[in-house]
């Protein structure tokens, strides 16, 4: 019984991560009909800022969130205003290539920056934590996930009670009458994939201290969002949070199948993926559109 | 000052050459992952081929029936991906010409090169493919220096079994790519045979970074030993979660990833206690019949690459593969291909590395892997006894009276 809940606890915590890498993935892919391949790129340069910070100034790696949202923000609006704008009406396969390639380069960047060493950032209460009798919940990944539950209902509320927000979401629903009513297109848009990288920003933080990071960490993460996005489902900031807490789960429960279950982990959730998209398009808690 | 003394030990190198006149110069040809994942791995093998051919050079070349014969090496970037590696080994003999072959990084890009080396019967020598699949080919132009998979952990168990109280029980996590797999299971029947038993195996996706269900599996049965048969990420994962769902076992020891600097400036003081299987350490005792003497070593290494610390031991096999070529050449006494690679077959020879021959299939079975541990932020070798420069700290502390 102990193992069993403390399997749940640790599916929960890792889906806290998932969440983290997730809104801001879903929040692109929802308003701007962009399908962000360098998602994963973009989680890592948070990763490698909150590991630069804590190195050189000693940062708590907590505090150093803030720095990398705002960095990414500024990077993602700039990307979106600058390059992604110009294909935003191309057909779906131009996103593919444009991203594709964008991760690309910013990967290779970072190879040139920070070369190919293994990086982790180890505060001193790394891998200490809550003791309730057998079961153990480390600190730093509970305060991920309380991280991650923070920047979902940030975002959400953002989206929904501020008027940046509601510009974005009237795009969502239909960009031609939201142009027609004075919505300044280009900036909203910027303003949505900055956004979304301010998500990933974070969530590479969150990343950098519980695992050890190279450039090319952040290829698993894009495939991870676009599994917990399909799984919540589209347009909604809290249907991300289920599904990113659903795929860490079910991603514990599949690691603990005696035996070599470990390596179908992720075979076991994408199929789950499929089963959902099957019965319910839109996702676990997904509104249709 | 350590620079003066490598030149001088270089200059006195050069005493047993005997040729004086020049002969042709001898291409050797090398495929490398100098971007993409392996860059790290990758560009550790170049600097022990680099450290080898600037002697060689400084001599004169290798001596083959009196003729010094300069040495060139040719790299290509296959940008760390297997089949890119066979295609640039296949252009390095037709176009480069290379008269041989150094090996790649890896047991992947090693086998996909094994098969150009064999068609073409030109003979490689490698220093970092270590999966036994290589050389269960029937192949008859590889030839691997380093110890092959199923020894990197025999060490380790070896290790235990003199330890007191004696650890009976070992938790084993594997990746799930052939190179790893052969590590593990070579260990779940040679454990029975020193008195322990394999109480957990599990097996988890090559690459992985989450394994905490993996570490939850081993904490429930309570092991003596916990191994992991995978690589430098998998293994700093399993010990971030070791540490934080509090596993404590007498014994922490990882294949592959403990011995580089990395993992030692990932975790901090969790790195402490942790033991390895490894090729070499720059602490081995072996007495070199040609090239220089460990501590020579690392002084050259240390001249040439100044900020980079002890060499690792990616940098010594490399380094080791190309005395291993060079040796059978001057053996040979020709650069036929053919004469070559009878003479690597029958080489017989220690030098810095230790032991150099090679089985039937080509693979180096004879020297044996040593064990590290990390005594305090710094590696150090404890087993076995006669080449060790410390004991093992044994039994490891719980994590909570570090």
């Amino acid at each position: 019984m102990a193992d069993f809940v403390q399997l749940v606890i640790l599916g929960l915590l890792a889906g806290g991560v998932y969440v983290a890498v997730g809104v801001g993935f879903g929040l692109v892919w929802g308003v701007l009909n962009i399908v962000n391949l360098a998602h994963g790129a973009l989680v890592i340069v948070g990763g490698y800022l909150t590991w630069q910070l804590f190195t050189t100034l000693h940062l708590d790696p907590f505090l150093t969130l803030p720095v990398d949202a705002v960095a990414l923000f500024v990077f993602g609006y700039a990307l979106q205003r600058g390059v992604i704008n110009r294909i935003i009406r191309a057909p779906l396969l131009f996103t593919f290539l444009l991203t594709f390639g964008l991760n690309l380069i910013v990967v290779n960047m970072l190879l040139l920056i920070f070369g190919s060493d293994f990086r982790s950032v180890t505060p001193s209460y790394s891998g200490q934590g809550l003791e309730l009798g057998s079961i153990v919940i480390p600190y730093v990944r509970l305060i991920s996930l309380g991280v991650a539950i923070a920047l979902s209902a940030s975002l959400a509320f953002v989206l929904n009670r501020t008027r940046t927000g509601l510009a974005i979401n009237a795009i969502a629903a239909d960009r031609d009458a939201a142009q027609l009513v004075g919505i300044d297109l280009r900036h909203a848009y910027a303003v949505t994939y900055g956004l979304g990288a301010a998500c990933a920003g974070v969530a590479g933080g969150l990343i950098a201290m519980i695992q050890a990071i190279t450039p090319t960490a952040g290829e698993p993460y894009t495939l991870q969002a676009f599994v917990v996005v399909i799984l919540g489902g589209l347009g909604r900031v809290s249907a991300t949070v289920v599904g990113g807490l659903a795929f860490g789960l079910v991603e514990a429960f599949g690691q603990s199948i005696p035996g070599s279950g470990s390596v179908f982990a992720n075979a076991i959730a994408f199929s789950l993926m499929v089963l959902v998209l099957v019965t319910r398009p839109q996702g676990l808690l997904g509104r249709l559109r | 000052m350590l620079a003066m003394a490598v030149v001088a030990v270089v200059a006195c190198g050069g005493s047993e050459s005997g040729g004086n006149t020049t002969g042709s110069t001898i291409t050797l040809g090398a495929p490398l992952g100098l971007t993409g994942s392996l860059t790290k791995e990758s560009t550790l093998t170049q600097q022990g081929y680099n450290l080898w051919l600037d002697w060689i050079n400084a001599r004169g070349g290798i001596v083959v029936n009196g003729v010094k014969h300069p040495v060139k090496i040719k790299y290509y970037d296959d940008t760390s991906s297997a089949n890119q590696s066979a295609v640039l080994m296949q252009k390095l003999i037709t176009e480069d010409k290379a008269n041989f072959l150094l090996g790649p990084y890896g047991s992947a890009a090693t086998a996909t090169d094994a098969a150009i080396a064999e068609q073409n019967q030109i003979p490689m020598v490698e220093a970092n493919g270590a999966a036994q699949s290589i050389f269960n080919q029937g192949y008859k132009y590889t030839f691997g220096v380093l110890s092959p998979a199923n020894k990197y952990l025999q060490g380790v168990i070896d290790m235990a079994a003199t330890l007191n109280p004696k650890p009976t029980t070992i938790a084993m996590l594997s990746a799930d790519d052939n190179f790893s797999l052969e590590v593990a299971n070579a260990i779940n029947t040679y454990a029975p045979t020193k008195g322990m038993n394999v109480v957990l195996f599990k097996k988890y996706k090559n690459g992985a970074t989450n394994l905490a269900a993996e570490v939850q599996a081993a904490k429930a049965v309570n092991p003596d030993i916990v191994l992991n048969s995978g690589h430098l990420t998998e293994a700093i994962a399993i010990n971030k979660a070791a540490k934080e769902q509090k596993l404590n076992a007498k014994i922490f020891a990882y294949s592959v990833g403990p011995s580089t600097p990395d993992f030692i400036t990932a975790l901090g003081a969790d790195a402490n206690f942790v033991y390895d299987g490894s090729q070499w350490t720059p602490q081995v005792k072996y007495t070199p019949a040609f090239y220089l003497t460990v501590a020579q070593y690392v002084a050259a290494y240390k001249a040439k690459y100044p900020s980079l610390g002890d060499p690792d031991y990616h940098v010594a096999e490399s380094t080791a593969a190309c005395l291993a070529l060079e040796r059978a050449i001057e053996n040979a006494g020709s650069l036929d291909p053919k004469k070559v690679r009878d003479a690597l077959a029958a080489l017989d020879v220690t030098v810095f590395f230790g032991q150099i021959k090679f089985d039937s299939r080509g693979i180096n079975i004879y020297k044996p892997m040593v064990v590290e541990q990390i005594q305090s932020g710094v590696h150090h070798t404890v087993f076995p006894a006669d080449v060790a420069d410390a004991q093992p700290m044994y039994p490891t502390p719980a994590w909570d009276q570090r």
